[in-house]
């Protein structure tokens, strides 16, 4: 009897989940308690295990699938156990939901079962003569798995977006007009208020937007490629730096001379940041997933059995914790400073000021309120952080991506489901000055999570008072090696 | 055009009749025929006193029988004469469809190019002198659909003493639809010989907001509807259509090229009317892409036209509703 494989449901008020990932493809053996697939839910990312050793088949979600909890996703076969027919129609709510997969190229060399299609006539190369071929002498599959949720049963909203849905979801209405004008301005349709007869978007609608956009520095060109990572080289485990929103890896420089110089550092510049592509991040979890990616290949050659240490700072501190989530065996601590995700308020002028500041007259004072104390941001910082800032195309797209993680000033994605998993040894470090995210978010850890709270410090600890955070790095970093600090 | 200096105001039916006798002056091979145009002077006294100038030799009575009279004109084409064949009442052509659709709109290409047809078909048309469903149509697309005719539409008497001279100018079968209602219109005409285009149609009004492509007399109440929208501020463009068959493809899409909005009015039946040709014209064409809005059209109702005087006017456009279909597409209603 094949073992079903199924969304899980790891929240209370998860509804659906969306497939990230396949860790095994179509017919491949795999180990009970092994990671089996990734999975995205409102709230979080986070790695599932194989609930059976054996072999994998009837694929019926792709990457990019959102599906009710309880859908199933897969079958996992004994070993010698015979291959059941297929089933007659498709098997989940996967092929209801066809609509909604965009990102199904994302998983690129997963090959996975199309939904509809046989799976039981799918190679297997494992297969031995013994139980060759759907014949007549095959087992029947069991009934349970003929369709779980029949396609006409998913609720409406399991689509969305496209005109070819056949659940009736309301194509985007526009003029020719208002397309063809559209398209020489590369502007997508989506995001413009229609004022036609129900929203329909007419010329003028596009008219405004180009014109608007004309008035302003030229859109960001999307860039592909590899998040940039940048290494020091030592002994032992690395330490993974994740910095800030509108930060970048150099903002690292005065903790780095602070910590053992040894210590391998794995810095990673997130996109839009430093010397990243400017990629387009669609929200958290997608800027999460790029993380993840630039985090999978940057600790790729490292045995698997030695984990890396996660430091990150603010939005570096929420993507540390979905990384932490989401790639629990590969992490051996968290250090968080004032991480971003453990609750709704922020300072969201001065982080608008910051993206959107085109000179250092403008810069100063926002960045004076990231110190404890204005004298706190020296002038150095000021004018090295216009440097990096000069480009407007970068200033374009981390004003997006401001638009898209911290919708009306509001972080607009929840850490702290993942912060209570957190299984590594983990600390919080925060400036009791904080402007800009409030100190009392720690108090969302519980447990085994240790609470700094940094007096006459401000969102810069590792810039303000990098002695002390080092010294705290230092310890947590042996005590999750199981040795002494050094003296 | 080549339009004299001297212009005088006339009404459409005058200038008909000068455009007639101009060119039995200039060219002895043009006759007359129709019931009653001769003595009667024509059921709308389009040819008047033409019988008296010319004499009964050249302005021909004919039988109350119209595939009779319509054969003897083509017949007539045929052998080198240019006859004016004028039926009382349009709707009668379908007595003559055999002679108009089978033989006239045919024979040049039957006969290798050798036999030409210059035969003109004057057809009074239209709704609204009280005369009921069998004498109020508007048939024009009927005959714009066949191969091997011309069929045009004059708004003005200017255009009507034009577009019949060019008809008689044209080696082959034209058909002139004549609106009734129009007979009396009065306008500047010029005087002497001059033909207006067929195939051309006219911008009788420039704008940027909306094109109302109309035809006959919905011309004059497309004119009075952009006159309204004016006061509002709004600027319509009004095309008047001249020509059914050749078509004006340029100068409408044109225009929806500038404007992105276009109603098509015309008095014949909507469906499968000419409106529906311009519309798939639009719509295939690059103009497709300009446009920022629906296309509408107005159009005669799904019912003969009534003989009751309220409901015959409810049968086909007038300007109200013209303004309120124009209205409702600048104000992205629709």
């Amino acid at each position: 009897m094949p073992v079903e494989v199924i969304m899980p449901k790891v929240d209370m008020d998860m509804e659906r989940g969306t497939l990230a990932a396949w860790h095994a493809v179509e017919g491949a053996r795999v180990e009970k308690g092994a990671p089996l697939f990734d999975i995205e839910t409102d709230k979080a990312a986070m790695e599932v295990e194989s609930p059976a050793t054996g072999r994998l088949h009837h694929l019926a979600a792709r990457p990019g699938d959102r599906v009710p909890v309880g859908t199933t996703l897969a079958w996992l076969y004994a070993d010698g156990e015979p291959l059941a027919a297929a089933p007659d129609a498709p098997p989940s709510p996967a092929g209801a939901a066809g609509p909604e997969v965009g990102t199904a190229d994302v998983a690129a060399g997963i090959s996975v079962g199309t939904p509809g299609a046989s799976p039981a006539t799918t190679a297997d190369p494992s297969r031995d003569g013994a139980d060759a071929g759907p014949g007549p002498g095959s087992a029947p599959l069991p009934t349970a798995l003929q369709p779980v949720v029949p396609a006409s049963s998913a609720p409406p909203g399991a689509t969305r977006g496209h005109a070819a849905s056949p659940h009736g979801v309301a194509p985007l209405r526009a003029t020719p007009a208002a397309r063809s004008l559209a398209r020489q301005h590369g502007l997508a349709l989506g995001g413009i208020a229609g004022t036609g007869p129900r929203g329909r978007i007419q010329r003028a609608d596009v008219d405004g937007l180009a014109a608007t956009r004309a008035a302003m520095p030229p859109a960001f060109a999307r860039q592909y490629g590899p998040l940039a990572v940048t290494r020091r080289a030592g002994t032992g485990r690395p330490l993974v730096l994740l910095h800030g929103f509108a930060a970048d890896s150099f903002g690292w420089l005065a903790l780095e001379r602070m910590l053992p110089a040894d210590r391998p550092l794995i810095r990673i510049d997130l996109p839009c940041h430093g010397a990243s592509p400017r990629r387009a991040v669609t929200g958290f979890p997608d800027l999460a997933r790029q993380l993840v990616e630039a985090f999978d290949d940057a600790t790729r050659d490292l045995p698997a059995d030695l984990p890396v240490h996660l430091l990150g700072h603010s939005l570096g501190g929420a993507l540390a914790l979905a990384i932490a989530d989401i790639r629990p065996r590969r992490v051996a601590s968290v250090t968080l400073l004032a991480p971003a995700g453990l609750g709704p308020e922020m300072d969201a002028d001065v982080l608008a000021g910051i993206a959107r500041a085109t000179r250092i007259e403008s810069l100063a004072p926002w960045l004076r309120c990231l110190t404890a104390t204005p004298e706190g941001t020296s002038d150095d910082l000021v004018r090295a952080a216009m440097a990096a800032r000069r480009d407007p195309a970068l200033r374009m797209a981390q004003s997006a991506m401001a638009d898209v993680l911290f919708p009306d000033g509001v972080q607009a994605f929840d850490l702290r489901p993942a912060l209570g998993r957190l299984t590594a040894p983990a600390q919080i470090l925060w400036g009791r000055a904080d402007r800009i995210l409030p100190w009392r978010h720690a108090l969302a850890a519980d447990g085994e999570t240790a609470i700094h709270l940094l007096s006459g410090t401000g969102h810069l600890p590792q810039l303000e008072c990098p002695d002390r955070v080092a010294r705290l790095i230092v310890r947590l970093l042996a005590a999750a090696e199981g040795s002494r600090p050094a003296p | 055009m080549n339009a004299p200096a001297g212009i005088r105001e006339l009404s459409y039916a005058e200038a008909l009749r000068e455009a007639m006798a101009i060119a039995m002056e200039r060219d002895p091979a043009v006759i007359l025929m129709g019931e009653d145009i001769g003595v009667y002077g024509g059921a709308f006294q389009v040819t008047g006193d033409l019988i008296d100038r010319f004499g009964p030799d050249r302005v021909m009575d004919t039988p109350i029988a119209e595939l009779g009279g319509a054969g003897v004109a083509v017949g007539a084409a045929l052998t080198g004469l240019k006859p004016i064949y004028e039926f009382q009442f349009s709707d009668f052509a379908t007595l003559a469809m055999e002679q108009i659709v089978n033989q006239a709109a045919k024979l040049r290409y039957m006969l290798g190019g050798e036999a030409a047809v210059p035969v003109v078909f004057r057809m009074p048309a239209g709704s609204g002198t009280g005369a009921a469903a069998q004498h109020s149509q508007s048939l024009e697309a009927w005959f714009g659909h066949v191969p091997g005719l011309k069929v045009v539409q004059p708004a003005t008497p200017e255009d009507a003493k034009g577009l019949l001279l060019a008809a008689l100018a044209d080696p082959d079968p034209v058909l002139i639809f004549e609106h009734k209602l129009l007979y009396k219109l009065r306008g500047p005409v010029p005087e002497g010989y001059y033909t207006t285009p067929i195939g051309q149609a006219v911008i009788r009004r420039p704008g940027r907001d909306l094109t109302i492509v109309a035809s006959a007399i919905m011309v004059h109440r497309a004119l009075e509807a952009a006159e309204a929208l004016a006061v509002e501020g709004v600027e319509v463009e009004v095309i008047d259509l001249r020509s059914v068959r050749p078509i004006d493809r340029d100068t409408i899409l044109g225009s929806v090229r500038r404007t992105g909005r276009l109603l098509v009015v015309h008095e014949a039946v909507k469906t499968l009317g000419i409106g529906a040709e311009i519309s798939a014209m639009v719509a295939e064409s690059d103009a497709f892409d300009c446009l920022d809005a629906p296309i509408l059209r107005l159009g005669g109702a799904e019912a003969p036209i009534p003989y009751n005087p309220e409901l015959e006017r409810a049968a086909v456009p007038q300007t109200p509703g013209i303004l309120a279909a124009a209205r409702a597409l600048v104000r992205q209603e629709v």
